[in-house]
């Protein structure tokens, strides 16, 4: 049996486990209506007391669309992320904490590292393994944006072909993200330091000319100005990283007497299995390698009780927001009491009562978690927009199968507690409430 | 249209022997010691207020449920029924018209009068759809099928529930003083209405009534007062 489940197709198991969800609920309105018609009766019902209902239904759907939303958007936040630490295959370091070196190199987020020295460099860049060694230099910035000191190749792996202009040739010329508001032919000052703090002129009359604008990379790296190493250890006072008869050159090989140091190091190797033997390679006293998608996945599994949590408080607050509406319900049948009294001295059997207010109640729990679900979904839809906006990576948040199970598993449990409702009404005395 | 107005099950006869009702703080509302309807009667229950002649109505409707004694409705005790019997009684053979209409004030004519379509077997709907159209035509109601409720006049609205009590085609029809709300002139045509729909299918008819016009359209008057059955007799 086992072996049947895990050969069929995941979104056919999907299915399958969505349509158990709900099989208890349906299975109770089946039971009821079964030979019965109270359509028309209930569509009367639900159209005469429609502003009552209405509140009913956008309550219920604000609750589904909390739940919904808050979900889609942590999985659309996880991914984001995961695709902007796609490219970062392995990075390399001075030994320290793992996030600070995975934050600063994919996500540009500023901190205080210890160096490498050109030696390790060196020694990293002459690895048979190694396809890519780019050296990334932080710390400057230019109106809000991160100046990263790199090599060409690596904007090169980052960006595949520019979106326009070319690559930079000296170690004056600049690349910029696809988000950066400069253009081919425009150009400035970097300024040390990132945000409020920065000194806009702490590097003097440091000048870069913008020549090329990366593709779209969906990471923070949209908002960066790619600069050649070598600039940013010149406008540092630094050593070039070649030795003085070198004359302007940039990029690789790296003169290890003059290089000044880097934080980190991005590795491409040439195989995938390959990034496993550089990472144990260069896993050392004096080096840590990181696979930041790791870290990252290290870093999300940490946050997953928060996400249960998260889940948790929104399925209580479907449940109790349910149960207010059916409450709510419970009140709204009074008004309906005199008409049920009325069905049952013509007649009609208790189940067909019974069938009635539960169909109130499952047409107004049915349209609210649809409603939910459409509403949570613009609501993540909305909010990934801003949050795609400001940070750059590529949020999209989308209605997945967690999120239709978990309006299929509130929609049976709330559909099976509408029976409160219908219980409570049949059991009523019928000759008080015909004299109503 | 309802077709010869014939009645489609037949009709049973009434026996209610010691009946008694006693309220909650031990007072006696109605005591009946014996009493038979033959079938196809028409029989006016009169009283003042308060004298037990709707709760008798509703203990033959197995509206109330009677302490002590028997309603045989042919070889029914519908005393000694569950509530889902005495609803399947009511279902079956009573056509009820309550005092002050009770229709749903949700639905159209219509509606209201075929509403036992929404819980009747599948085969009989569309018959029970048509049943109630032909007696809202034969009352004049014919072309407001459609129309809410809500816009017709007192008469209108207790001839829609006459339509609905007829719909079921019921043996028995019982009526809670159903002139009560109505002007002379629509009470008078409603009692004809009800008389001749009677009569024509072979019906039993019994009215709580305090309108000497439709007491006068009976063949057979009960008397109630301070719960017990004080006459019986022809009109």
């Amino acid at each position: 049996m086992g072996d049947l489940w895990q050969s069929l197709p995941v979104p056919v198991q999907d299915g399958i486990v969505t349509a158990a969800l709900l099989v208890p609920g349906l299975l109770v309105g089946l039971v009821l209506r079964r030979g019965y018609a109270p359509g028309p009766l209930v569509g009367a019902m639900l159209w005469r007391f429609r502003g009552a209902n209405a509140v009913f239904v956008l309550l219920m759907a604000a609750s589904v669309a909390v739940g919904v939303g808050l979900t889609a958007q942590e999985r659309a936040i996880r991914r984001g992320t995961a695709e902007a630490a796609a490219r970062f295959d392995l990075v390399i370091g001075a030994p320290g904490s793992e996030i600070t070196l995975m934050l600063a190199a994919v996500y540009l987020q500023a901190a205080d590292m210890p160096l490498l020295t050109g030696a390790q460099y060196a020694r990293i860049a002459a690895d048979p393994d190694v396809a890519l060694a780019a050296p990334l230099a932080f710390g400057d910035s230019h109106d809000g944006h991160p100046v990263v000191g790199s090599t060409a190749d690596f904007v090169a792996h980052l960006s595949g072909p520019l979106q326009a202009g070319r690559m930079f040739r000296t170690a004056a010329e600049a690349v910029v993200g696809a988000d950066v508001p400069l253009s081919p032919g425009d150009s400035f000052h970097p300024a040390h330091g990132h945000g409020p703090p920065a000194e806009a002129d702490a590097h003097g009359e440091a000048e870069y000319a913008v020549v090329g604008r990366m593709a779209r990379t969906h990471s923070p790296w949209d908002r960066a100005i790619i600069v050649p190493v070598e600039g940013v250890w010149q406008v540092h006072g630094l050593a070039s990283g070649h030795a003085p008869g070198a004359g302007d050159r940039i990029g690789p090989p790296f003169d290890a007497a003059y290089f000044p140091g880097t934080p980190a190091i991005l590795v491409r190797a040439d195989a995938v299995w390959a990034n496993y033997a550089l990472k144990s390679r260069y896993t050392t006293a004096d080096m840590m390698s990181i696979f930041p998608g790791t870290v990252l996945s290290q870093l999300h599994g940490l946050l997953a009780d928060v996400r249960a949590a998260m889940s948790v408080l929104a399925v209580a607050t479907q449940a109790m927001v349910a149960i207010g509406v059916l409450a709510g319900l419970v009140l709204l049948m009074r008004l309906f009491a005199r008409s049920m009294a009325l069905l049952r001295a013509i007649g009609a059997p208790v189940r067909f009562v019974l069938a009635v207010v539960w169909s109130y109640a499952a047409a107004l729990i049915a349209l609210g978690a649809v409603l939910g679900l459409i509403l949570g979904l613009g609501a993540a839809v909305a909010l990934s927009a801003v949050l795609s906006a400001r940070t750059d990576l590529r949020i999209a948040a989308g209605i997945g199968w967690t999120e239709v199970q978990m309006v299929a598993a509130f929609l049976s449990l709330a559909l099976i507690l509408a029976l409160v409702p219908a219980w409570l009404s049949a059991r009523r005395p019928i000759l008080p409430d015909l004299r109503q | 249209m309802p077709d010869a107005l014939s009645v489609a099950t037949a009709v049973p006869a009434l026996r209610a022997t010691g009946i008694e009702v006693v309220a909650p703080d031990g007072r006696v509302i109605l005591s009946v010691g014996d009493i038979s309807i033959a079938p196809g009667s028409r029989v006016a229950v009169r009283g003042p207020s308060g004298a037990g002649k709707s709760t008798f109505l509703q203990v033959l409707a197995g509206l109330v449920w009677p302490q002590r004694g028997a309603v045989r409705w042919g070889g029914t005790d519908i005393a000694a029924q569950t509530e889902a019997g005495r609803a399947a009684f009511r279902r079956r053979h009573l056509g009820i018209v309550f005092q002050d209409f009770l229709l749903f004030d949700e639905l159209g004519a219509i509606g209201n009068a075929a509403i036992a379509q929404a819980f009747a077997p599948r085969a009989d709907r569309d018959g029970l759809r048509r049943d109630a159209a032909g007696w809202l035509a034969r009352l004049g109601l014919g072309d407001v099928g459609v129309r809410g409720v809500a816009s017709f006049s007192g008469g209108e609205r207790q001839r829609i529930a006459v339509a609905r009590a007829l719909a079921g085609n019921p043996a028995v029809i019982l009526a809670d003083e159903p002139t009560a709300a109505l002007d002379r002139g629509n009470a008078d045509a409603l009692a004809e209405d009800l008389v001749r729909v009677a009569a024509a299918g072979g019906r039993t008819l019994i009215v709580v009534t305090h309108d000497p016009s439709v007491v006068a359209r009976m063949d057979r008057v009960i008397d109630f007062a301070d719960g017990r059955l004080v006459a019986d007799g022809a009109v």
